[in-house]
């Protein structure tokens, strides 16, 4: 999960199979993204807003749309907005 | 050669910000047809981008050419700064 973030993070998680025959060090979870439009379909009308500004640094105009991706680094070190 | 003022940036990233919206409500448009309130909002946002472009290009020359802006004399197309250098 995301910190800091004010709505709910749009990644999934799975675990992948760990076998002892594995030649690298096992990664025991996955992370993927899964955009909010997925969750959408078709747009309604009066959805909040960024203002002009927020909106030019956010990539939309529309706040249920934004979804930074940080990679696990920078989600170590706490989301930057 | 005379550095631009601060204010040409700040004035700059509001016209951007402004066209970003009218983008944005465009493709929306495009989907929505009839959605009044977001055609309101689009007209808005025009006007107040236009007032924001005749303002910038009475202080700093012209934002496009090729009959988009008016020009002043002389010509100022070869003038500093290009876009690289904003």
């Amino acid at each position: 999960m995301q910190k800091g973030m004010h709505m709910p993070s749009w990644y999934k998680t799975y675990h992948p199979y760990v076998s002892p025959m594995d030649p690298c060090p096992p990664i025991t979870t996955k992370r993927y993204s899964t955009p909010p439009n997925l969750y959408l379909g078709f747009q309604p009308p009066g959805l909040e807003q960024f203002t002009p500004s927020a909106a030019l640094k956010a990539g939309t105009l529309w706040k249920y749309f934004y979804d930074p991706y940080y990679s696990t680094r920078e989600m170590k070190k706490g989301v930057r907005e | 050669m005379k550095q631009v003022p601060p204010q040409y940036y700040s004035e700059l990233e509001q016209i951007q910000a402004i066209d970003f919206v009218i983008v944005e409500l465009a493709l929306y448009l495009h989907t929505h047809p009839d959605d009044l309130d977001a055609i309101q909002q689009y007209n808005e946002s025009v006007k107040r981008s236009k007032a924001l472009k005749r303002n910038f290009e009475k202080k700093y020359g012209a934002l496009t050419s090729f009959g988009y802006s008016y020009s002043r004399h002389p010509w100022e197309y070869k003038e500093a700064p290009w876009p690289w250098q904003v």
